[in-house]
């Protein structure tokens, strides 16, 4: 570890020198023109062939691969050959004329960047293509979005695949159907097609594109071609890429986007007129639909860009305003600890964000307890860690980390968030059935068993659900379709309901992919056991999950994979649970450790946390990719994720904001303040007021009648509970997910007015406050001082001991008793209650 | 920039302070209880800020969480094809020329004091979310920007009346319904101090009580008292909570959850009991029935806008989403189950706001996130269908007795006078004496009007 840290170390003061150019040009104010950018011209080389003659170019000054301003409206722009090319400056493109090749120059004051442009094939006809043209023409204009034509059932007696899925079904639909009427190949220019579009005749859709404007020519030059249909020869698109990549722009700036299509014959076409874009942050920078960028405030916005199945993503900075000297200091002492901070660091330096000074000893042990534990620390452990300084031993947070990931209540706290994930709870499953599906995950915490092979062991579970527990999953999800889309939540952060019964909506998943996935799950059969409770999982030789529309079955294919081979020697499961804990899946290992970063850093690198789409950049894609990286690297050990994490300066900042930073909510500029969970929460109520909390019934399924259980002796903590129906106002009130579907979105930190009253007149917390037993009482009746006993309940409470104003508000409350036996002991109870209810209490902060 | 309560402590608007509350417990021994000194500070205030302001309305929401189906609810078509036209056949209401679905026999008796919008219609992603956003706060969701329902907006300009919210949720919020997209109940970008209040409880349990409304015995004044101020003690000690919006959130329960509990008004306001059991029977005994009694007792107690959810989920539950096939419902269980409990509660809201004189102050809204395809399917249901719903709308200026709009001849599609989610809200906003266009501080303090500058009313409402 030591040595680890060196390493960094030395590795981090390159990022300084490397970065520190940026800074320098940065701290000028405004983004201008400055020594160090360069001119450059986007795309660097151009093909125009007939069928596709023109292309979109844009001029920038950039600055270590960094676009700082777009040059494109002022530039001077010359071709070399007026045979070749022309430049169209009001479209801001070239457009071919005929063969040969040509440069493109462009002019900003001294500074020259120069593109090259081939043309061929202006000799012949151009090819209008169904797939490339038409289609792409259709998405783009809205005809097949799925509030529209490529509705399930259509619109208007037109339906089209969902963005164009389907081209031979489209082809066929508009050539064939309505009696052919729908292209007209005598007149091009009376297709239905083309008057519905242009509202020459009623559209209940509206105008969707003006007579003789790009698109409707498009249209236009297709049909008179006689409408080619789609070709099966045409290579389908490899990639998309949109240019440029990087943006840093000052508020109220505005740059263009160009957007390329690669296909796998290797021709690279601007594909900028069809495609889509959103901003995944609008705050930060918005974007129009054709593709102008105008930054707003400082942040960091992706922008998606979408064509066909394929998404790219833009992104765009937005420095906050130049630094103080002090704040500038803070930011480039910043320290760093591992691999971690490299990539923060990097972000918080071209946002200009200081981060906040490293916490207290005291904040980080109540940090880190609460977020490996779920508990509090002990005043005895916190005086214990408190003891020594980090002077004299500079690895003691190191040294805590791994005590605690060997702690007994790390297995508790661990194994109740994995059930989360997994859903125990005796909704479905009988109770036995339950406590062996828990005791399974229990064990994979408690052995630390690498998550790839607890996955695969999961996923390949058979013979009885009571011995091997994690058969469970299968009696959980029972349905071919429900396993199906629950397994693409759970392991991969894919949300793929929607493509059950069509093409998904938002995101690239067909309705295709989603059977073909769903096939592999089709050959799990489950049979009754002997035992009560008990259920068989095995694989049997057949079954099939048919698709609902076509009625086949489709060859069975992880989403994204190659599809099961023929002679593959064993079950399909097996297969997909191969595939899926390869070293190279590109999800796995990223969907769990963004969960973990968003349990320790209380926002995910993607978030929402288990929605992990191309289209849902992260804030960090190099950290993710390296946290993800790691986890491979070391045999799928969590443990070695939360240590990088725990023992970055990231996550051991302080939570108070400076001036700089305080509008920073994603960046890691200082620790984000959050709520504590439900069960952490009342458990640390029972463990200061030393109540234990009951938990005697457990709700039926259906949520509407109680039954008395004895599985929960007295003294069971809330996080050691393994059944989400166990019954309990409190947990429910505070945001106890109910484990019904895999969704991060079930669990809920946020506070309530319920939340307030539940504490103000609720039983839970007051029934601890007076209990005979209680903490209190007994420190009353060993005679304890006031004194004594303010400085305990602070440090039991809050891990510190009371300010000193604190300390002779409670003194002089207590100094003053009203009459009545009890009036000290209601002081104190008033005085926890305080305590308990504080925000420093409530929060990890 | 209107900012009402932007940013302060404990806040009591009717110049309620905290020595107000021990001063209470001081005059008990005097025969004046707690609950009298409230009847007559409200009745006070009630004097000054009357709920039958004609300029200042109130709004009821119906959210039909589902969906409802134009052609079976709103906009029958008697002369579509069977598969299209379905199993309900049109009557008559009391506005001669307006007929509704046969399943709505009571409602049809109340047409002269609502207006059918027959051609609303959305272009979004047709999943439940997209709508709830829309009919809720008049905009889809993009870009990672959350914006207000439109009752949070409501009391972000006009504060709340008195201790009472300006925006109450009943009873729940909409939970999961496909989309994994947020719903659009909260007040979004202008920040959790103007979230609503959530009931969280069923009016209709015979148990039914806002939880933890009233300290128990034990807790009297003083203690009451002595609590928060330890409390503000312990919180003064640290600021490392300035930059949390969260911590913000929390304070923000505390206090609204300590002027309830203060407030013999706001306990009264939802004491359902205190309702005649003939007019409780006359709402339905129904989760939506009791909800909606519980409106009209909120909006008369001084809340000024209470969004009832039909629905919590469309899964594994009764609603208006009939794909047919489980886990959803099919035609002829909404009509069954479905159709009755709004039919019931709905005639009667109208009525008793009528009969109260309300409904002149209070709009009352009932709207779904979008249509039914107009082909049943296989499963005999109908699936999703944005491209052109029904709501109904009544109440305050809005006039009733009319049909707003057209679909063609399958409801399909507007055919004429079509009304997107941002015209409704901006009528709403209109309705309830707002500038539509009057902006808001948005994300990132950017100026944004409550809906876009060229998104009119509907002024044939008016």
């Amino acid at each position: 570890m030591l040595a680890g840290s060196v390493r960094w170390l030395r590795l981090s003061s390159l990022a300084i020198v490397i970065v520190s150019g940026t800074m320098g040009l940065l701290l000028g104010g405004t983004v201008s023109p400055a020594k160090g950018a360069e001119l450059k011209v986007y795309p660097s080389q151009v093909v125009l062939t007939p069928e596709f003659p023109s292309h979109q170019v844009v001029v920038v000054e950039e600055e270590q691969g960094r676009v700082l301003r777009d040059r494109t409206a002022e530039a001077h722009w010359t071709v070399s050959s007026d045979q070749v090319v022309r430049w169209e400056d009001g479209s801001k493109r070239l457009v071919a004329l005929g063969n040969g090749e040509a440069t493109l120059t462009a002019t900003v004051g001294q500074q020259q960047a120069v593109l090259r442009v081939v043309v061929q094939g202006m000799d012949r006809p151009a090819r209008w293509s169904f797939q490339r043209h038409v289609l792409p023409t259709l998405t783009r204009l809205g005809c097949n979005s799925g509030a529209c034509h490529g509705a399930l059932a259509g619109k208007g007696g037109l339906k089209l695949s969902l963005r164009g899925f389907d081209p031979n079904s489209d082809y066929f639909v508009l050539t064939r159907q309505a009696l052919g009427r729908r292209l007209d190949l005598v007149r091009p220019e009376d297709s239905l097609l083309l008057k519905k579009a242009t509202r020459q005749v009623p559209h209940g859709g509206g105008r969707r594109v003006v007579v003789g404007d790009d698109h409707y020519q498009l249209l236009l030059r297709w049909i008179a071609a006689g409408a080619p249909g789609p070709d099966p020869a045409e290579t389908p698109i490899v990639r998309l890429e949109v240019l440029p990549k990087q943006l840093l722009l000052a508020p109220k700036q505005q740059a263009r986007l160009l957007v390329r299509a690669y296909y796998q014959d290797g021709t690279v076409v601007d594909v900028t007129p069809w495609a889509r874009f959103v901003s995944s942050h609008e705050p930060t920078a918005g974007v129009d639909d054709t593709g102008l960028v105008t930054s707003q405030a400082p942040g960091v916005a992706g922008i998606v860009v979408g064509f066909d199945t394929l998404v790219a993503v833009a992104t765009v900075t937005v420095p906050f305003p130049p630094l103080s000297e002090e704040d500038q200091r803070r930011l480039q002492q910043a320290p760093r600890y591992n691999l971690v901070d490299v990539h923060i660091q990097r972000t918080l330096e071209l946002l200009r964000l200081p981060p906040s000074p490293p916490c207290s000893d005291a904040t980080f042990l109540r940090r880190v307890y609460l977020d490996l534990l779920g508990r509090l620390p002990t005043p005895e452990e916190a005086q214990d860690f408190l003891q020594t300084s980090q002077a004299q031993r500079p690895d003691k947070r190191q040294r805590l980390v791994d005590t605690l990931l060997e702690r007994p209540e790390y297995v508790d706290y661990w194994s109740h968030k994995w059930s989360d994930l997994f859903l125990v709870s005796t909704r479905k499953l009988p109770e036995a059935a339950m406590w062996a599906y828990y005791r399974r995950i229990r064990r994979a915490v408690a052995d630390n068993e690498p998550w790839d092979r607890f996955v695969r062991d999961l996923l390949t579970a058979s013979g009885s659900n009571l011995h091997n527990g994690g058969g469970n999953y299968f009696v959980l999800h029972k349905d071919v379709s429900e396993l199906a889309e629950a397994t693409a939540v759970t392991f991969l952060g894919f949300a793929i309901g929607c493509a059950k019964c069509h093409n998904h909506p938002l995101e690239k998943w067909t309705q295709d992919d989603y059977w073909a996935f769903a096939n592999l799950f089709a050959q799990v059969a489950l049979k009754s056991g002997d035992r009560a409770a008990e259920v068989l999982v095995n694989d049997q030789p057949e079954g099939e999950a048919l698709h609902p529309r076509r009625g086949i079955a489709l060859r069975p294919r992880p989403l994204d994979g190659p599809p099961l081979p023929a002679d593959y020697p064993s079950t399909r499961r097996h297969y997909f649970a191969q595939w899926l804990t390869a070293a190279d899946n590109p999800y796995f290992a990223k969907a769990i450790v963004n969960r973990l970063w968003r349990h320790f850093m209380g926002r995910g690198l993607v978030e929402p946390d288990d929605d992990l789409r191309a289209s849902n950049p992260p804030t960090h894609p190099e950290l993710l990719d390296a946290l993800a990286a790691e986890l491979v690297k070391h045999n799928y050990d969590l443990k070695h994720i939360m240590r990088l994490i725990l023992n970055s300066a990231a996550y051991q900042r302080d939570s108070q904001p400076l001036p700089a930073n305080a509008a920073d909510d994603r960046f890691y500029s200082r620790y984000y303040p959050r709520r504590l969970p439900a069960e952490v929460l009342l458990d640390a109520y029972a463990d200061v007021t030393g109540v234990p909390t009951p938990f005697r019934f457990v709700k039926s399924a259906a949520g509407d009648a109680l039954s008395a259980t004895s599985s929960y002796p007295l003294g069971t903590r809330a996080v050691q509970i393994p059944d989400a129906l166990v019954a309990s106002y409190f947990l429910e009130a505070f945001g106890r997910p109910e484990r019904m579907a895999v969704c991060s979105c079930e669990r809920s930190s946020e506070a309530s007015v319920t939340q307030a009253l539940h504490l103000n007149n609720g039983q839970t917390l007051n029934d601890k406050l007076r209990d005979p037993n209680n903490v209190i009482a007994r420190w009353l009746r060993q005679g304890k001082s006031d004194a004594e006993i303010i400085e305990r309940l602070y440090w039991h409470a809050l891990t510190r001991p009371p300010r000193e104003h604190e300390r002779q508000q409670c003194l002089a409350l207590l100094a003053n008793l009203p009459p009545g036996p009890d009036a000290r002991r209601e002081i104190l109870e008033d005085l926890t209650w305080a305590l308990l209810t504080s925000r420093e209490f409530l929060f990890n902060h | 920039m209107l900012r009402i309560d932007a940013e302060r402590g404990v806040r009591f608007c009717d110049g309620w302070t905290r020595r107000d509350f021990l001063h209470v417990g001081a005059l008990a021994p005097l025969g004046l209880t707690l609950a009298g000194y409230h009847r007559l500070r409200a009745a006070e205030l009630l004097s000054q800020q009357s709920t039958k302001d004609k300029k200042d309305i109130n709004c009821i929401l119906l959210f039909l969480v589902g969906g409802p189906s134009q052609l079976d609810t709103f906009d029958p078509k008697p002369n579509a094809p069977e598969e299209v036209r379905g199993p309900f056949r049109p009557i008559a209401t009391n506005v001669p020329g307006i007929f509704i679905s046969e399943i709505f026999p009571k409602t049809a008796r109340h047409a002269d004091k609502f207006a059918i919008i027959r051609s609303i219609y959305h272009t979004a992603t047709a999943v439940h979310d997209t709508g709830h956003q829309m009919m809720q706060t008049g905009r889809l969701f993009t870009g990672g920007v959350e914006h207000p329902h439109m009752g949070c907006v409501l009391g972000y300009l006009r504060g709340g009346r008195g201790e009472l919210p300006a925006h109450v949720v009943v009873p729940r919020p909409i939970g999961r319904t496909g989309g994994n997209l947020p719903h659009g109940h909260t007040a979004g970008y202008l920040g959790r101090a103007y979230d609503p209040f959530i009931l969280n409880a069923d009016p209709n349990d015979p148990h039914f009580r806002v939880p933890d409304l009233l300290p128990p015995d034990y807790l009297g004044q003083v203690r009451a008292h002595r609590r928060q101020r330890l409390r503000e003690m312990v919180d003064g000690a640290t600021a490392a909570f300035e930059g949390s919006v969260a911590a913000r959130q929390l304070d923000e329960s505390f206090h609204q959850a300590f002027r309830l509990m203060s407030s013999a008004r706001a306990r009264a306001a939802f004491a359902l009991n205190q309702e005649p059991v003939k007019l409780r029977d006359r709402y339905g005994r129904t989760r939506f029935g009791q909800s909606c009694l519980l409106a009209r007792r909120l909006v008369e107690a001084g809340v000024r806008f209470v969004t009832v959810n039909m629905f919590e989920t469309v899964f594994d539950e009764v609603t208006w989403d009939i794909h047919g096939s489980r886990p959803f419902t099919d035609i002829q269980q909404m009509a069954r189950e479905v159709a009755p409990n709004f039919d019931t509660a709905f005639s009667a809201l109208l009525e008793d706001l009528h009969d109260r004189g309300l409904l002149e102050t209070t709009m009352v809204l009932a709207v779904g996130e979008f249509g039914r395809t107009p082909k049943i399917n296989p499963a005999g249901g109908r699936d999703h269908h944005p491209g052109v719903w029904s709501i109904l709308v009544a109440g305050g200026p809005l006039r009733g007795g009319q049909v707003i709009g057209e679909s063609d001849a399958l409801a399909y599609a507007p055919k004429t006078r079509p009304v997107t989610p941002a015209e409704f809200a901006a009528t709403v906003y209109k309705g309830l004496g707002l500038d539509p266009h009057q902006e808001l501080p948005g994300p990132q303090n950017r100026p944004l009007p409550l809906v876009d500058y060229n998104v009119k009313p509907i002024e044939e409402l008016f």
